[in-house]
């Protein structure tokens, strides 16, 4: 029994960051046996039962193509959306903090595939949009409201002081944002924004249900016709798999050259 | 205390009874479970009573009947409705099935029951499309993992767009997003001469340009049922049954 504890002493857990960071033994072996490893059953698949193997590994790059046009573009319109909608919520104007909020609100309170549905179908009767980009819009919607509230906490989690000196020094409070507070914020938003980029990327499957032709739907329209379910739903798991483990490495080095210049 | 128990035990009997009488009904009949994509009317569907009805639901029950078959439907999305027989999850398809080779390798099939066609449906501006090869470099939509959909993609530069359900490519193209919905001629039928927001839309190109056979499906080596289906099927044939169905369902 040690006596050097304070009761105050929290239980020690991981709590399971998508993003490994290089001092984080643990976790970047885990991801480095994920990623080899997945790569390493890709190619095994392939050379090992090219029957029905290479033929999927063929027929779905176009499908990872509109998986990255879907993913990209609604992360874009996202940060956009979230951007406004932070600033919208820590507005002091009424009007414009009620506009983001009720945003923010609606949007968390619905389904993602029900807006994807929604948007695609259902508002598909009044405006034209073509399937792609209203995939797109539906995403970035959804997200762009997530995105809002990373915004706000990044916006707040940057001391009064920054604020009140930039103030003093003659700015407008608009100038301050511009030039003090947002420049400031970048850092701790990069991070949630990382995560928030994978989430999307992984739920773009859901624009599968719209005939958009993703990465998803490619695999199930193979299956479809070859029934070879077991082997196209492993192939599209890895294939998942690899694309995000990527880019939660790339993030996880952008994350620490930026903590590098602090 | 008394009185809780002999709830209790009201309870218990109440639902042993309930469940006992299931059994009951279909006594001496084998019990198999089909499963049907009920979204392809008027051969599938469900009702506004949520009973899922249409032709193939009828012929089934004929072909039950006869072969002394008791039938529990259940209503499967058609991406998968394979791998689930595959899995054993219910021992046949009812479903507007088109008997093909590729499907042949993986599962066995009973004789076909009705012949049908694929046919193309488009909207009442289009004044050019009369076969599949006038619509290149148009997206047309067709049902995943359905033949209309294999017809599409033998048509090099036409773009095929796959949905889950036949209703959501017709709608698609009342949105204006595709030129064309390819599918089997009853249910290009249903949506394009009798669905009332969608008469004044769409029109039929044609007849039906390939030739198919409806057959039940079940997993691969299982002669009993394929036996009993067929032997229930030539039944429903010599009763003349299925020409009264397709009155009621095809007109």
């Amino acid at each position: 029994m040690s006596t050097s504890e304070s009761p105050q002493s929290h239980i020690d857990v991981g709590d399971g960051a998508a993003i490994p960071t290089k001092s984080d033994v643990g976790l970047f072996t885990a991801w480095r046996i994920a990623f080899v490893g997945s790569i390493a059953c890709c190619i095994f698949l392939a050379v090992y039962k090219p029957d029905p193997y290479l033929a999927i590994f063929k027929f779905v790059p176009d499908g990872i193509l509109v998986t990255f046009k879907v993913t990209v573009g609604a992360i874009l319109l996202a940060i956009v959306l979230g951007l406004f909608t932070g600033l919208g919520r820590i507005s002091t104007n009424r009007l414009v903090n009620g506009i983001a909020s009720l945003y923010v609100e609606v949007i968390r309170g619905i389904p993602l595939l029900v807006q994807i549905f929604y948007i695609y179908y259902a508002l598909g009767r009044f405006v034209r949009i073509p399937d792609l980009f209203s995939a797109i819009i539906a995403m970035a919607v959804c997200y762009g409201a997530y995105m809002g509230e990373v915004f706000r906490a990044g916006i707040q989690s940057i001391p009064k002081g920054q604020m009140e000196a930039a103030l003093s020094l003659g700015m407008s409070r608009r100038q301050a944002m511009r030039h003090v507070i947002l420049p400031q914020s970048i850092k701790v938003v990069l991070p949630p924004i990382g995560n928030e980029f994978i989430a999307l990327l992984k739920d773009s499957s859901l624009v599968s249900i719209l005939a958009v032709s993703d990465l998803l739907r490619r695999c199930r329209e193979f299956a479809s016709e070859s029934f070879t379910y077991f082997e196209t739903y492993t192939v599209i798991a890895l294939i998942y798999l690899v694309i995000t483990l990527f880019f939660s490495k790339l993030i996880g080095i952008m994350e620490e050259r930026l903590n590098a210049g602090k | 205390m008394r009185k809780s128990w002999f709830m209790l035990s009201a309870v218990l009997i109440l639902a042993a009874l309930s469940f006992a009488t299931v059994p009951a009904q279909a006594a001496g009949a084998r019990k198999i479970v089909v499963a049907t994509d009920a979204t392809w009317p008027p051969m599938e569907m469900v009702d506004a009573n949520k009973q899922i009805v249409g032709f193939d639901i009828d012929f089934m029950n004929a072909v039950a009947k006869e072969a002394g078959l008791a039938v529990t439907y259940k209503n499967t999305a058609w991406d998968g409705i394979f791998a689930g027989l595959a899995s054993g999850q219910y021992d046949a398809i009812i479903s507007s099935v088109t008997i093909t080779d590729e499907r042949k390798k993986n599962f066995d099939f009973s004789d076909p029951y009705i012949n049908i066609g694929q046919i193309i449906v488009v909207p009442k501006t289009d004044k050019i499309t009369k076969k599949l090869a006038d619509l290149k470099g148009k997206k047309a939509g067709a049902q995943i993992g359905t033949t209309g959909a294999f017809e599409i993609k033998k048509n090099a530069g036409v773009e095929l767009k796959t949905y889950d359900e036949i209703g959501l490519a017709f709608e698609d193209m009342a949105a204006g997003r595709i030129m064309a919905v390819v599918c089997d001629e009853p249910t290009a039928a249903h949506y394009a001469l009798q669905k009332q927001e969608y008469k004044a839309k769409f029109k039929i190109v044609g007849e039906p340009f390939t030739h198919e056979g409806y057959g039940i499906t079940v997993k691969k080596g299982d002669k009993e049922l394929i036996a009993l289906f067929n032997k229930g099927i030539k039944a429903v044939r010599a009763k003349k049954l299925d020409e009264k169905l397709r009155k009621k369902w095809l007109r």
